[in-house]
C-alpha cells in the first residue's frame, strides 16, 4: 500500500551505521543524503552536514550534479502559516570551528528535474563548491524517507 | 473510498445532490434550530461548490467529500520537503488509525494545477498512501475553491522562468457537514495530531 513506509523502520538505524564522508583540507563533509521521492517527483531534497575544522569561516556557494538540470540551495520557511521556499542567495556559511547542516531550519539542496528516478540505495554524484576549499566531489546516498516528525513504530506509545 | 466517480456518474450525481440538500437542511437546522453541543457555529466553508479532478481523472465536487469528516492539505509536487513530509506523516497517522481511517476523507489539493496533472498526482499521492485523494484541475477552479476555504497560495517566480509556490502550511480538519473543525501542524507531535484526528472522527 504505502510504498515508502518501510522507511519508518529503516530510519531507526542511526545514520552513522551508513557513515560516508568526504574531506578537503579543513572541511569535513558528512553523509550527503537525498530522500527518496515519488517515482515522478520533479524535485529531490538533498541534505549534508559540514564541519569546518579550520580557523577561517567557510561558505558553501552551490552544488552541481550531472544527474539534475540544476541544483539550488533553498530554505523552506513557514511564516504566518504560509510555507514557502527561498533561495539561499548567499549560500550557507560554516563559521570557523562550527558544524552546519543543509537540513537545519528547512535548508536543503533542491535537485531540480533529475534525469531519472532515484530510489533508496542509488547514489548521486555531485560537486560541492566552497568559497575557500573550492570544488569537492561527493556522493549523495539516496535513502528512504523517514517521515521525520512521525515516530518509528516502536516509538509512539510513550 | 471517495472519488471513484468514473462509473455510474449520473446515479452518483443524483445521490450527491441529495447529500447537498441534506447538508443544506442540516446547515439550516444548525443555524436556526437548537444549538447542538460540540458542533461549532462556523460556516460550512467546505460545502461551498467546486469542480475539480481526482487522480483518476474523474470529475469531483465538494459533495464527494461531505458525509464523512475530512482532512485537507494543500501543496504541490515541485516541493522537496514540506509537502512530502506532510504526506508521509499523514500516511503514518492513517496507518495508526487502522480501520478507522476509512471514516475520514483525506484530500491533498494541488496549488500548482498547471504542472500537477491528474497522472502526476496519482503517482505522487499513491506513493505515500492510496487512501489519500489527490485533487487538481483548472487554476481558476482551484483558486476559487481555496479562496472560499480561506486557503492562501501564490506563485513565486524564480530566475529562469521557473517558479515556486507559497501555500497554507497547516492541515485543515473538517466535519462531515463541511465545517472547519481545527488544524494539524507538524510541530505538534504525532500523539497530539492523532488525538485530534480521533476527536474529529468522534465528532462525525
Ligand atoms: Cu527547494
Amino acid at each position: 500500500m504505502q510504498k515508502f513506509i518501510l522507511g519508518l523502520a529503516i530510519a531507526a538505524i542511526p545514520a552513522l551505521a551508513q557513515a560516508h564522508d568526504f574531506t578537503s583540507g579543513s572541511i569535513f563533509i558528512e553523509h550527503p543524503m537525498i530522500q527518496e521521492a515519488p517515482p515522478n517527483a520533479p524535485v529531490l531534497g538533498g541534505y549534508v552536514t559540514i564541519h569546518n575544522n579550520g580557523d577561517v569561516p567557510e561558505r558553501l556557494m552551490g552544488i552541481e550534479s550531472k544527474t539534475a538540470e540544476k541544483v539550488e540551495l533553498h530554505q523552506s520557511v513557514v511564516t504566518d502559516g504560509i510555507a514557502r521556499m527561498e533561495p539561499l542567495a548567499e549560500g550557507m556559511e560554516i563559521p570557523a570551528g562550527a558544524t552546519v547542516s543543509l537540513g537545519d531550519d528547512g535548508t536543503h539542496a533542491m535537485f531540480i528535474k533529475p534525469d531519472r528516478r532515484y530510489q533508496a540505495g542509488d547514489e548521486v554524484a555531485a560537486t560541492l563548491f566552497f568559497e575557500n576549499a573550492g570544488p569537492v566531489e561527493v556522493v549523495f546516498n539516496v535513502e528512504q524517507r523517514s517521515a521525520e516528525a512521525a515516530p518509528n513504530h516502536e516509538g509512539h506509545s510513550q | 473510498m471517495t472519488g471513484k466517480a468514473s462509473t455510474g456518474m449520473r446515479k452518483l450525481r443524483i445521490v450527491l445532490w441529495a447529500l447537498v440538500v441534506v447538508a443544506a437542511a442540516g446547515a439550516g437546522f444548525l443555524a436556526y434550530g437548537p444549538r447542538p453541543t460540540g458542533v461549532s457555529e462556523v460556516e460550512a466553508i467546505y460545502a461551498k461548490p467546486f469542480q475539480l479532478v481526482n487522480q483518476d481523472g474523474a470529475a469531483v465536487t465538494e459533495a464527494n467529500f461531505l458525509g464523512k469528516p475530512s482532512v485537507w492539505f494543500y501543496g504541490f509536487t515541485h516541493c522537496p520537503d514540506v509537502c512530502p513530509t506532510a504526506l508521509a506523516e499523514m500516511s503514518a497517522l492513517l496507518e495508526e488509525l487502522g480501520p478507522d481511517a476509512d471514516k475520514l476523507n483525506v484530500v491533498f489539493v494541488s496549488v500548482d494545477p498547471e504542472r500537477d496533472t491528474p497522472e502526476i498526482m496519482k503517482e505522487y499521492v499513491e506513493y505515500f498512501d492510496d487512501r489519500i485523494t489527490g485533487l487538481t484541475g483548472d487554476l481558476a477552479q482551484v483558486s476559487t475553491m481555496a479562496k472560499d476555504r480561506y486557503i492562501f497560495f501564490e506563485k513565486e517566480p524564480m530566475e529562469g522562468g521557473d517558479y515556486l509556490m507559497g501555500h497554507q502550511a497547516s492541515i485543515q480538519l473538517v466535519t462531515a457537514d463541511g465545517r472547519f473543525f481545527g488544524t494539524l501542524a507538524t510541530e505538534e507531535g504525532f500523539d497530539t495530531r492523532m488525538a485530534k484526528l480521533r476527536r474529529l472522527i468522534g465528532q462525525g
